[in-house]
This record gives structure tokens, C-alpha cells and sequence, in this order.
């Protein structure tokens, strides 16, 4: 399992656990195929990316989410779809929306290849 | 022959092609049936409109030792490794060549920075799509859990295919395909690669009409060159009909986001009604390209 398969199931965990703070060795404890100190490097990785929180009690440290899961996607797409300054940095999606006198052009071109087709 | 005639060619070779070159070609309807020619020619412009500008300043800065271009373009560097580059100026020509460095070095670090910028972002959204994708597609693409109907390409040097569950939803499988197509046409010819330069010129040099003119242009010719790529590879009817729902699936009555469908149109029509006189054209543009290329080199071989 590469490095990146192993942030996501990270990832994952923490968020399922949603506003809950969880230590490193809780986490590992979800990841029994691991050993504690490669999940502890993850994190503090995932940690530096700014995707998870740190806080510490004691001498021990818990991590969660910086953001949920849908937020990041709501960032990633509000990106997607034109509104953020950094469009440029994805290439231009599949189609742009058109405004609803276009979309009936649209179908009427649509309609003529299709009859056009074998 | 003072160097300056090559100097006014030259800088008056970047005007026009900066600006009432970048114009006609933003305008012109030919560039359809061969758009990555197109792209092409988009880029020679940029790169000849560069030489001649540098070859211009060179021109001026060289004048001083009447030695020729190449004479006193040594000398020139003499001066530079010295370490005394300003001896022997006076006054104004201290000054011009003080400023002329200076606004290079600031105009070559925004540039800098804004393309630094546009690479950290698209491998921060690369490390996203990966973390937040719960599963992959047949064909290796990143499945999105959006209910919006969108596919696209995050370049980078492994690139990233995205699809969302809308999209999957809302078209038939060969439309899938056909879309998927058409991604992997904008990684597998490095189409972020062309825009990336484009991206910043367009940040920092806004008052160029080429640098404002040629992102948009290029960014409609690239998504013209992988609807040609999908043809290649999937049904073509597919691709038509997967442009048009996910065009009009989100058609909004009073619109949020910037509504630019004409080059939807325009890819819709080109595809339905193929032209197949492109070899002439690309023919043409490949030669105006390396006429374009040659215009300052033989300006300044011919001092």
C-alpha cells in the first residue's frame, strides 16, 4: 500500500470521526496492519499539508480534520466552477453552463447529428 | 549602420505582434479546423514577439561600442563580468540601463511567482482529488461524490482524471467514455504545460493585448484539440450528446457562475459538421510559424 493510499485511509478515519479529536495511537489502533510510528508520520505529514489540527492535552497529542470531507469537496468544486482566483490551475471542465436559450440551440444541434447518425 | 534601425524594427515586429497580430488571430474563424496549429501559432507569436523585444534592447544597449551587434553584444558582456557594467556611461544611458535591469528582474520574478502559484495549486487539488475520491472509475478516473455533472483534468506531471457522480448519473456509458476521451486528450498532450505560461503572462502583463487575448483563445482551441482526440478514440456521437447534457444539465435560470457557453456552441457545431480541409491549414500555420520564428533572427543577422 503506497503512501498516498495510506493518507487517504487516515483521512478517512478521522473524518468518519468527525469533531472528535483522536490520538495518534487511536488511530493506530484502526490500522492494525501498520506500525504506530508510520501512522505517527503520517499524520504529522497530513498535519504540515494543513489538513489536520493538532492539539495537545497533557503530553498527549490529538489530531481531526481541519475541514469536513464535504467541505473539501465544495472547495475543489467552487474552484472548479469559476468563482475562486485560482481557476486557471485546473484546465477549463468539461463543458461550461449555458444560459437556457443556448441549452435549447444546443438540443437542436443535438437532435440533427443524431438523425444524421447510422 | 547604427544599430538603432534594427532596434526600431524590431521593437515595431513586437508591437505588431503583440497587438494587431494577436487580434486577427483571436478573431479568426479558420483556427477551428486546426486548432492545435492554432495553438501552435498562438505560441510562436509569444516566442517572436519575446525575441524581438530582447533583440531590440540588446540593439540599444550594444550601440555605444560600434562594433556591430554580435561585436558589441561581447563587449557588452565584458562590461556585465567585470564587474563594473556602468563604466564609461553617462548619465542617461546609466539610468536607462539601471532601469531597463531592474524591471526585468521585477517583471521576471512576478512571473515567477504567479507560475509557482498555479503549480502548488494544482498539486494541492491532486493531493484533494486523491484524499476525498471514495472510489475509481473503470478507467482509473478519480469518482467525485458531487451531484453537479462535471469531468476534468488536473495537469501535473502524473496527471489526475476527475469525474463526478452527477456526471456518471447523467450520461450513458459510451458518453462516459467519449468524456473520459477527452480528458485523457488534455493530459496525454500536456495541455496544462501550454497553458501555464499563458496563465501567468496573462496575471502580470494585463495590458498586453496578447496576454490577454491568447489565455482564452488557447484555452478554447485545447478543449477543441481533446473533443478531436476523443473523436479518434470513441463515438463522436457520444461526445456531442455528453457535451450538450452536461452543458444544459446545469443551466441555471438566473446564473451564479460566469456563464461563458459560446465556446460550447462552437465545439458542439465543429463537431457535428466536420471540415476535412485541415492539412492545408495546418500546413499554412506551421509555415507562418517559422516565418514568424525567422522575422528576428533575420533582422538581427542581417546588421
Amino acid at each position: 500500500m503506497g503512501l498516498g493510499q495510506l493518507e487517504r485511509r487516515v483521512m478517512d478515519i478521522l473524518w468518519d470521526a468527525s469533531d472528535e479529536s483522536l490520538s495518534g495511537r487511536q488511530v493506530a489502533e484502526q490500522l492494525p496492519d501498520r506500525a504506530y510510528t508510520t501512522v505517527m508520520t503520517i499524520l504529522e505529514r497530513l498535519r504540515r499539508k494543513r489538513l489536520l489540527v493538532r492539539s495537545s492535552s497533557g503530553k498527549v497529542h490529538t489530531y481531526r480534520a481541519a475541514a469536513s470531507r464535504e467541505s473539501y469537496t465544495a472547495s475543489l468544486m467552487l474552484d472548479e466552477l469559476g468563482s475562486a482566483p485560482d481557476r486557471d490551475a485546473v484546465l477549463v471542465r468539461f463543458a461550461q453552463t449555458v444560459s437556457p436559450e443556448e441549452a435549447v440551440t444546443l438540443r437542436r444541434a443535438l437532435g440533427a447529428s443524431k438523425k444524421r447518425a447510422p | 549602420m547604427t544599430l538603432y534601425v534594427p532596434a526600431a524594427l524590431l521593437a515595431a515586429t513586437a508591437v505588431v505582434l503583440l497587438g494587431p497580430a494577436s487580434a486577427l488571430l483571436a478573431r479568426a474563424r479558420w483556427v477551428e479546423t486546426a486548432p492545435r496549429a492554432a495553438v501552435g501559432l498562438w505560441q510562436t507569436i509569444g516566442i517572436s514577439a519575446l525575441l524581438s523585444g530582447a533583440g531590440s534592447g540588446l540593439c540599444v544597449a550594444t550601440e555605444r561600442y560600434h562594433a556591430g551587434f554580435v561585436g558589441g553584444l561581447g563587449r557588452l558582456f565584458e562590461g556585465l563580468t567585470s564587474g563594473r557594467p556602468l563604466e564609461g556611461l553617462g548619465l542617461p544611458d546609466a539610468l536607462g540601463l539601471t532601469l531597463a535591469a531592474d524591471l526585468a528582474v521585477v517583471l521576471v520574478c512576478l512571473l515567477g511567482a504567479v507560475t509557482i502559484r498555479t503549480v502548488r495549486t494544482r498539486a494541492r487539488h491532486r493531493h484533494l482529488v486523491d484524499l476525498l475520491s471514495r472510489r475509481r472509475h473503470d478507467s482509473g478516473a478519480a469518482v467525485l461524490d458531487v451531484r453537479a455533472a462535471v469531468a476534468y483534468c488536473i495537469p501535473g506531471i502524473k496527471p489526475r482524471i476527475v469525474v463526478s457522480e452527477g456526471a456518471l448519473d447523467l450520461l450513458d456509458k459510451t458518453e462516459v467514455d467519449a468524456v473520459l476521451a477527452h480528458e485523457r486528450g488534455h493530459a496525454h498532450e500536456r495541455h496544462g504545460l501550454v497553458m501555464l505560461p499563458l496563465v501567468g503572462i496573462s496575471k502580470v502583463f494585463g495590458f498586453v493585448p496578447y496576454a490577454r487575448l491568447a489565455p482564452p483563445a488557447v484555452a478554447a482551441l485545447l478543449e477543441m484539440a481533446a473533443d478531436d482526440y476523443a473523436v479518434r478514440r470513441q463515438d463522436r456521437n457520444a461526445l456531442v450528446s455528453a457535451l450538450v447534457s452536461m452543458a444544459t444539465a446545469g443551466a441555471l435560470p438566473a446564473c451564479s457562475f460566469a456563464l461563458t457557453g459560446g465556446s460550447v456552441s462552437r465545439r458542439v457545431e465543429r463537431l457535428v459538421r466536420p471540415s476535412t480541409s485541415s492539412a492545408r491549414t495546418v500546413l499554412a500555420a506551421s509555415g507562418a510559424a517559422l516565418a514568424l520564428l525567422a522575422l528576428p533572427l533575420a533582422i538581427l543577422l542581417a546588421v
